[in-house]
């Protein structure tokens, strides 16, 4: 379990956490205080899980500071964005719903099958794969757009269709 | 999944690499915090193991968070406290509990060397509820086999009392290491809400109603002592 510590900190700083080592640790004590509910087998996607809602907690947090700020100084950054990624595929995946988003950045970023990432979502394998097919295709709808937005870019996005 | 979207946002991952594996000081004090004490009880032929493995750790967390004190009390927070404070908990608790004729209060061992070691607030009077309804479960076990129908009221009284007066269920989406606030006075005990309270009750129902299948198996991994 503790050698995946190094793969969740990466979950939580791709999910925009600001102290993605800290979100990391408090993983790892909360699988540890709970060590029965972790699978042996592969506890990544429980691992995800506790870290997703613990970097939403965290955004949500961060939200109600922002709104209830009265302009003095705050260490505290906006809700979470995802880091160093390119203007149009962000864009494209921040228009995503929540889901949709982290049915794709599990398959592609956190590199899970399909079934550890249903498991993750806690939802079934076949509700998973639908979510996902839709995901992509919404994503590629949306990167669509931005491309035809921008006329001859096309050939930039390097698209296919399935 | 070679799929080009999914290519792309392979691509893209703003944070290719995971980090090196975890250092040996947060793995100490981690594992020197109390762990779940589910599997230890339903495990028993591999709690001796594991404890040795905690005692390993904890020792090796004394040193290191003896060096770094400040760092680390920082770092963990002020929900947390030290193993005097959690032994007192747990023998206040005692005075305000009840155990069933028979049972006494086992003893809350903490690693020797463990000191500098931390738990949270409260979980020693939550060490004292669950030792208190694992022994009325067991109570009410015999009392059912041997048909004392005294027995099994009061047996019943009990734990209707520990989880009307000191048991909480976390709310929904609640997080992991959620405690009711304001901190009770009284001892506590918090379930996650994922039905296992609920479990708990059905046991008891059943159990009220004479059959002792549910308590006894609970009795079995949990017997205190």
């Amino acid at each position: 379990m503790f050698a995946h510590l190094g793969a969740v900190a990466a979950y939580a700083r791709r999910r925009g956490s600001r102290d993605a080592d800290a979100v990391a640790a408090e993983v790892m004590t909360i699988a540890w205080r709970r060590l029965s509910d972790v699978p042996r087998d592969d506890p990544r996607p429980w691992l995800y899980a506790t870290a997703r809602n613990l970097v939403r907690a965290d955004a949500r947090r961060s939200a109600r500071t922002a709104a209830h700020g009265d302009g003095e100084p705050t260490d505290l950054a906006p809700p979470p964005e995802i880091p160093e990624l390119d203007p149009a595929l962000d864009a494209a995946l921040s228009s995503l719903s929540r889901l949709d988003r982290e049915a794709l950045l599990l398959v592609a970023w956190e590199d899970l099958t399909p079934a550890q990432a249903a498991h993750s979502l806690g939802i079934n394998a076949t509700a998973f794969r639908v979510r996902l097919l839709r995901a992509r295709r919404r994503l590629r709808a949306r990167l669509r757009e931005a491309s035809n937005g921008s006329n001859d870019e096309t050939t930039h996005l390097d698209l296919e269709t399935t | 999944m070679s799929d080009s979207i999914i290519v792309r946002l392979r691509r893209a991952n703003p944070v290719p690499e995971a980090d090196a594996a975890p250092g040996a000081e947060l793995f100490a004090r981690i594992t020197s915090l109390p762990g779940d004490s589910r599997l230890a009880a339903s495990e028993r032929p591999r709690r001796r193991h594991r404890r040795a493995i905690v005692l390993a750790f904890a020792a090796l967390a004394a040193v290191v968070l003896a060096s770094t004190a400040f760092a680390i009390s920082h770092w963990l927070g002020p929900d947390l406290v030290k193993p005097p404070v959690t032994k007192q908990e747990y023998l206040a608790a005692q005075k305000q509990l009840t155990l069933p004729p028979g049972y006494s209060w086992p003893t809350f061992r903490f690693p020797p060397d463990a000191e500098n070691s931390v738990t949270t607030r409260g979980a020693g009077g939550g060490h004292a509820v669950t030792a208190a309804q694992w022994s009325w479960e067991c109570y009410w076990v015999t009392a059912i086999r041997t048909h004392d129908a005294a027995a099994a009221a009061r047996a019943q009284a009990a734990l209707n009392a520990l989880l009307a007066h000191n048991t909480y269920e976390a709310p929904a989406g609640a997080p992991e290491d959620w405690t009711p606030s304001p901190l009770p006075t009284r001892p506590f005990q918090v379930y996650a809400h994922d039905g296992g309270l609920g479990r708990i009750r059905a046991g008891y129902r059943l159990a009220a109603a004479g059959d002792a299948s549910r308590i006894a198996q609970s009795c079995r991994v949990n017997a205190p002592g």
